[in-house]
């Protein structure tokens, strides 16, 4: 309110100079604005920021990548907000079976946050989402397709139906158990161990810098993130703990993680719900950046001629959580013979490769649209490699590219290009 | 959910469709099974446009109006025959580009189908030496002028919708952007099209850059309201991005000191991109940090261009500003107004305190503008409830000027808000006829105006509506707008 009364207060004099029976309504009005607008009730959604959101023009609606996946109004923000209202306010009862679609609709965000760049009250939309993901996980209407990641994550202790850290054996990558006294802790995502090149790649490197570390995969579990997407919190708790654990018992100073979903948990989303590490935890790439640097990674060999042109895809959570568009291009403008280029929607414009968040539980053809999308623009630079550091990213772009064009084009990790030069 | 547990605010005269289902099944035909919904999800998201009193609808649960189908057409072929389906069946169509309007041009107030044309998003070709980029007129704003910028070039229309807004709408609502002094409105710049008329045929108008072959008929479609045609297709001008840009404000003591200046600015052909006249309550409202700027008028101007060019713009802008008493503020104020110009926040507040808001934009020639701009806003004080009546003069010509009017007020007991809201759009239009000045500057005529267009067009709206007629014989293009008001006296 104090922030109100300040931004308006070129109003005091107007409201001085008012009739006085519409001064009347207007003190009331504004004395009744919480009960009119924002009741209170038994709910988590942030209602306030839902209805500067649907109250908006839409000023983000441009960049939203499940909009312009299924060129709808109905997936635009402001709508998708002012759903999440009525949810919370009654207006449409989230309870009742015939209202699915509206409840499915809070789930329809890849997570991008493409629109916290254009919002003018500087949040996403999807944090309003998840509030509002709260009230109706704490009324039992959690959708089935997130029960089954649940599900998945707490029979599993990974979001695959087995769990994918125990296959590192018939996929050839090394385990490498902590002795307690590390340097660094290789935390590898779940579905990175899907592009095991890339998890061997980086363990290659690792080692090629003369670091002492570990992967510790027989213990190894999902960091939680898509518990954090859903919003079961006790969950991600238990998975924040079981970490917490893991991660305590390697004695590394630094944690380093391939998958900027993990990153994000570790960090960022573990503090929130009271786990905090006193260690560096950062991006794979972040960490490549300083080996270079400090001289520890050096490229000794040219560049292979068949990897000379590349793409970057920018994976949106290290471009817009982590705030870093720097280290990815400080390494590849590392490589000789490379030639970069760049799509037009990069570094913290960068559009998302339909992966993230909820939207591909909830409708993947969506998802599949707005990697599609994507794709479309990567193709557009001329280029057949695109080059990422995102497991999710790897994931999603392939589903954008078409079965007859699979051959064509590559989507590499940054580490699979590292190790033909190193 | 039942949508009737929504108030419909347009509920009179709604279609009725005798058998739905078989309407549905036709429009699926045409259009594929997945480019049709009838689910309330979709409808309901249909159901307005961006005029602001559909906030405050919105906030209390009330829907604008209600559309039975939504159709996302991928092919002009495709449209055509939705059109020529509306025909036999006498159902409304009413085209969707972005939603973006603020006349209520979009809203389905009969109901019927919606034509989404968000897939129609294409940039289908950019001609450096004709300086012409061809588009889909789907295509949103910002994502057009992106795409340019990336290739070197600039659009220059950047109305403040441009985030959300689509070159269709544009077209349809004839609107005009910040930078239109120098680059000129949308009827500037359309330089071809391929409209869709009312009973299915595919006109193609060729891009040239001028003919005398006839009326330009083309121009009917450009700020037709989507009434008389669906346009598809449009190829647009576009200039190389400027090499050079000047950032220029200046304070002055009085409102007609300010459009003197810019005046005589434009007297000399002069054309900055951008000139803004903030009258006194809008300079405290935006420039309130600004010392220089107080208790007086700011002008922010832009001049852009090869570098030459603005260097001499610039140099005649200044001295025209200082020989009519202006002040000079340095690049703060545009600085200001650059980083600021698209964020709409008070759209999201108002309605919680029962506030209606809204803009009125019309136009003056030089002559009486400052006279009609006092004129307007006296007679819009007489208007119980109102609380705050403001305006900037947004564009600029060497004949006149337009001027974007904002008003804010509270009901008084005995009105809705929706009452209020009309009573405020009439006194204002009805001040702005009577002192000769034209009812509408760049959002279009849509619901807000339908009322005042045979004062404004005199006997020639006759031979407008007969166009409509002829055109449009079973009035099933976006009807409800433009030739009727739906407005209750």
């Amino acid at each position: 309110m104090s922030e109100i009364l300040k931004k308006y207060k070129w109003m005091g004099p107007i409201i001085e100079k008012m009739d006085r029976d519409i001064k009347r309504i207007f003190m009331k009005n504004f004395r009744m604005r919480d009960k009119n607008y924002f009741p209170e009730g038994d709910y988590k959604a942030d209602i306030k920021n839902l209805v500067n959101c649907m109250l908006c023009p839409n000023l983000c609606k441009f960049d939203c990548g499940t909009l312009q996946a299924s060129l709808t109004e109905t997936m635009s923000p402001a709508y998708k907000a002012r759903i999440g209202y009525y949810l919370t306010t009654g207006k449409i009862d989230p309870t009742k079976k015939e209202n699915k679609d509206f409840v499915d609709l809070m789930y329809k965000c890849s997570n991008e946050e493409n629109c916290k760049v254009w919002c003018p009250f500087e949040f996403s939309v999807v944090s309003l989402l998840e509030t509002v993901r709260d009230d109706l996980n704490d009324k039992g209407l959690m959708p089935d397709y997130c029960k089954q990641q649940i599900s998945k994550l707490n029979k599993t202790n990974t979001i695959e139906e087995y769990n994918i850290f125990e296959t590192y054996k018939e996929k050839g990558i090394e385990n490498i158990e902590t002795d307690g006294n590390d340097e660094v802790f290789y935390y590898i995502g779940c579905e990175s161990m899907k592009f095991p090149e890339v998890v061997k790649a980086n363990i290659k490197i690792l080692k090629k810098a003369g670091l002492k570390f570990s992967t510790n995969l027989e213990k190894k579990v999902c960091c939680g993130g898509p518990a954090f997407n859903i919003r079961d919190m006790e969950t991600a708790k238990e998975f924040a703990r079981k970490n917490k654990e893991l991660i305590e018992s390697t004695s590394a100073k630094i944690i380093i993680s391939d998958c900027p979903g993990c990153i994000l948990t570790l960090t960022t989303r573990y503090e929130k719900v009271g786990f905090k590490f006193e260690k560096e935890i950062i991006h794979i790439v972040q960490f490549f950046k300083k080996l270079i640097e400090e001289g520890k990674l050096r490229f000794e060999k040219s560049t292979p001629e068949q990897f000379r042109k590349i793409t970057i895809h920018d994976p949106c959570l290290i471009a817009r959580n982590l705030n870093d568009t720097e280290s990815i291009r400080f390494i590849l403008n590392k490589i000789p013979d490379l030639e970069i280029t760049e799509p037009l929607y990069n570094k913290e414009y960068v559009h998302c490769c339909g992966w993230s968040g909820t939207a591909h539980w909830a409708d993947r053809d969506l998802a599949i649209r707005e990697a599609q999308n994507r794709i479309n623009e990567l193709k557009e630079t001329g280029t057949n490699i695109f080059i990422t550091a995102c497991p999710l990213c790897e994931l999603g772009l392939a589903y954008g590219i078409n079965e007859t064009e699979k051959e064509k084009y590559n989507i590499l990790d940054i580490s699979e290009l590292l190790i033909e030069i190193l | 959910m039942d949508l009737k547990e929504f108030e419909l605010i347009y509920n009179e005269n709604r279609v009725e469709i005798k058998d739905k289902q078989k309407v549905e099944a036709k429009l699926r035909e045409i259009v594929g099974f997945k480019n049709v919904s009838t689910k309330e999800i979709d409808i309901l998201a249909y159901n307005k446009d961006t005029s602001l009193i559909g906030f405050n609808w919105a906030l209390q649960g009330k829907i604008a109006g209600l559309p039975d189908f939504i159709t996302w057409p991928e092919t002009s072929e495709q449209i055509s025959e939705i059109l020529k389906l509306a025909n036999q069946e006498k159902i409304p169509v009413i085209p969707y580009g972005e939603g973006s309007g603020v006349v209520g041009g979009a809203i389905p107030v009969y109901g019927g189908i919606i034509i989404d044309m968000k897939k129609f998003n294409k940039i289908l070709n950019i001609n450096d030496k004709d300086l012409t980029v061809t588009v889909e007129s789907g295509i949103n704003g910002m994502k057009l002028e992106r795409y340019l910028n990336a290739k070197g070039y600039t659009h220059g229309h950047i109305p403040q919708s441009f985030y959300y807004s689509s070159v269709g709408g544009w077209i349809a609502h004839r609107s005009a952007g910040q930078f239109s002094t120098k680059y000129g409105k949308i009827e500037d710049m359309v330089m071809g099209m391929e409209v869709i008329l009312p009973k299915g045929d595919i006109l193609k108008f060729k891009t040239i850059a001028r003919a005398s072959t006839g009326p330009q008929f083309e121009k009917l479609f450009i700020g037709g309201g989507g009434t008389l045609g669906i346009i598809t297709k449009a190829t647009l001008k576009i200039w190389p991005y400027p090499e050079s840009r000047s950032l220029i404000s200046y304070a002055f003591p009085t409102f007609e000191d300010s459009l003197e200046a810019t005046r005589q600015i434009l007297r000399q052909q002069i054309y900055p991109a951008v000139i803004r006249i903030y009258d006194a309550d809008e300079t405290i409202r935006h420039f309130g940090h600004i010392e220089k700027a107080k208790d007086k008028v700011m002008v922010v101007l832009v001049c852009e261009g090869i570098k030459r060019l603005v260097k001499l713009e610039e140099e005649i802008t200044r001295e025209t500003c200082e020989k009519n008493n202006g002040i000079d503020c340095g690049e703060e104020p545009v600085e200001h107004w650059f980083e600021t110009r698209f964020n709409v926040t008070e759209t999201s507040s108002t309605p919680t305190f029962g506030m209606v808001i809204d803009t009125i934009e019309i136009g003056f020639l030089w002559d009486k503008a400052a006279d009609m701009y006092h004129f307007v806003l006296e007679a819009a004080k007489s208007v119980k409830g109102l609380m705050i009546i403001t305006a900037h003069v947004s564009h600029f010509y060497p004949n006149g000027v337009g001027f974007y009017f904002t008003f804010a007020g509270i009901p008084p007991k005995e009105k809705t808000d929706f009452e209020f809201f009309q009573e405020v759009w009439n006194t204002i239009i009805k001040a702005v006829e009577d002192c000769g000045g034209s009812f509408g500057h760049h959002h279009g005529v849509g619901i807000n105006r339908a009322k005042w267009m045979p004062v404004e067009w005199g006997k020639a709206f006759d031979s407008l509506k007969f166009i409509k007629k002829l055109l449009d014989p079973n009035n099933i293009l976006n009807p409800g707008k433009v030739y009727e008001s739906t407005w209750k006296e």
